[in-house]
């Protein structure tokens, strides 16, 4: 039998998604296994070996070939501008990213805007497309607090059900792009395990479009 | 930092005793080889004027390391070869016998991000044909690196060939605008299926067009592909290039059974103009080497004739062989 296809796992808000899909397009975890601290886990048809990591390693280990495939957000293959394949959108962890600024003040795009972010160049790209020129200020979490402090005239960030954004006294004045998570592949695994993983992607094909 | 430091700067790396000695035994071999089937060495200047990189394959441009001379000239660290030698053959070569074979070995800087463990200064060795654009030249290219890679003793090498005008051939007829265009490469080269047609339906392409975009998307695998292709496409250029593929294979004899045909792969396909591959090995998750035919880059130096060549990865080889 060929070697276990490595496959990542996203952490987070996305995970409990992921295993459901899997589940549903055939490929089941071993609940002892979910369950217990080891890092790299078997399917139940041993064709799998499943890893738990951040997205954004997903997509470094994917890219460089220490995994064959794994599922990560379009927010982060969109920031990154990763050299993978990508295919096939899950329609799992659907959120958007998006513009948005304290309730009641207007920003004015003549005057010098700054806006934080975890997602400086898909921020500069909005912009810039917009003919809009801002002042990038990058951080790494809670970036709805930035506003409040004065650190920022407005946020780009991820928008999932708009209560952090209200909680905030901040309100969305325009959508950048909308996010769900793909199915990403390495290039090189493409090419030389390309049965298996053609099955792979009609397997999950199935199991996301059929029930929608 | 400190800039007296006795360590590399970042991206850059020493190459060591055994590791030295497994790359210079490599050049030897296929040195040997290239200038047994008649290819002559040219090692290229490794600085040049930056405007060199502004012709052909847009994607090293970005990547050049550039740096002013005294006299405020736009200079830049070899990126690639390929140009230089276009450049090269237009300067000096032209009165001399055609076709033009050449190899060089050595290395290319390209400001890549380090933070995916890639090097700024890596090793590429390859072979050019200038002058022809039969399908025997082609042939001539491809069995010259196949042999070049299994006189290494990389046993399990894989060609996955294709060519840039079946997929122009389609897009040629559609006359999109440059920014529907490049929406419509983005999804084909993500190999996203329903992507594609969701792009397709909103640029407003035709369910003909469409179908046929969606067929090639599945094309990989052997030598039934190309029939499989010649079934769906109509675009008068894209028949024209699977002619060429198949006139191609024809003459690979006991190479046939390396060769993967893949026509759903457009990397790069902007800069090539006829047969497009990459070579890979089970062993590694990287390809060793790529290449393909560029007949629109000499005449971009005043010397329009047609071209193919290959460079392998130094790096790759040495992993494997």
């Amino acid at each position: 039998m060929s070697e276990p296809l490595r496959f990542g796992l996203p952490k987070g808000r996305v995970f409990d998604q992921a295993i459901a899909l899997l589940s549903s397009a055939g490929i089941n975890i071993s609940p002892e296994y979910l369950d217990s601290r080891r890092l790299i886990v078997p399917d139940v048809n041993g064709k799998f070996s499943f890893v738990t990591l951040k997205p954004i390693d997903i997509l470094v280990y994917v890219e460089s070939g220490a995994l064959d495939a794994g599922i990560v957000g379009t927010d982060i293959l969109r920031e990154l501008e990763s050299d993978v394949y990508e295919p096939l959108d899950l329609k799992i962890g659907k959120c958007k990213l998006a513009l948005a600024a304290p309730n009641g003040a207007a920003l004015a795009f003549d005057q010098h805007i700054r806006i934080a972010t975890k997602y400086p160049k898909t921020a500069q790209r909005f912009f810039l497309s917009q003919n809009v020129h801002v002042q990038i200020i990058r951080l790494e979490g809670s970036v709805e607090i930035a506003p409040l402090l004065g650190l920022a005239d407005a946020i780009v960030d991820l928008v999932e059900t708009g209560r952090t954004l209200n909680d905030n006294g901040l309100h969305i004045i325009e959508d950048v792009h909308h996010v769900s998570s793909k199915l990403i592949i390495n290039r090189t695994a493409m090419k030389l395990r390309a049965k298996t993983i053609n099955h792979l992607v009609s397997q999950l094909d199935s199991a996301v479009y059929a029930n929608p | 930092m400190k800039t007296n430091s006795i360590g590399n700067p970042a991206g850059f790396r020493d190459i060591l005793f055994d590791e030295a000695r497994r790359r210079r035994t490599i050049e030897t071999s296929l040195a040997q080889l290239f200038e047994q089937k008649g290819y002559r060495e040219i090692a290229p200047a490794g600085v040049e004027f930056y405007d060199l990189y502004a012709r052909g394959n847009q994607s090293i441009k970005d990547r050049a390391f550039r740096f002013l001379d005294r006299e405020d000239h736009l200079l830049a660290l070899r990126a690639d070869f390929t140009p230089a030698i276009a450049r090269i053959v237009a300067a000096r070569l032209l009165n001399t016998e055609f076709p033009i074979r050449v190899w060089y070995c050595g290395n290319v800087f390209r400001r890549v991000e380090l933070h995916r463990g890639l090097f700024r200064e890596t090793t590429q060795v390859g072979a050019e044909l200038l002058g022809n654009n039969s399908t025997q030249s082609d042939a001539e290219m491809l069995s010259l690196a196949l042999e070049g890679i299994t006189a290494l003793g990389i046993s399990d090498v894989q060609l996955h060939l294709n060519h840039a005008g079946i997929f122009k051939g389609i897009v040629d007829t559609l006359r999109l605008e440059a920014k529907a265009l490049e929406q419509l490469t983005f999804e084909i080269d993500r190999k996203d299926t329903r992507g594609l047609a969701a792009r397709l339906r909103q640029i407003g392409v035709s369910n003909d067009v469409a179908k046929q975009l969606d067929a090639l998307s599945r094309c990989t695998g052997g030598e039934d592909v190309l029939f499989e292709a010649r079934k769906v496409l109509t675009a008068e250029g894209s028949r024209r290039a699977l002619d060429e593929l198949v006139a191609l294979s024809k003459t690979f004899g006991s190479w046939s059974s390396r060769v993967i045909y893949d026509l759903t792969e457009i990397d790069e396909m902007e800069y090539y103009t006829g047969i497009m591959f990459n070579f890979f090995s089970p062993k590694l998750k990287r390809e060793l080497g790529r290449g393909g035919r560029y007949d629109d880059l000499l005449a971009e130096f005043g010397a329009p004739m047609p071209a193919v060549g290959f460079s392998f990865s130094m790096e790759s080889l040495s992993e494997l062989a």
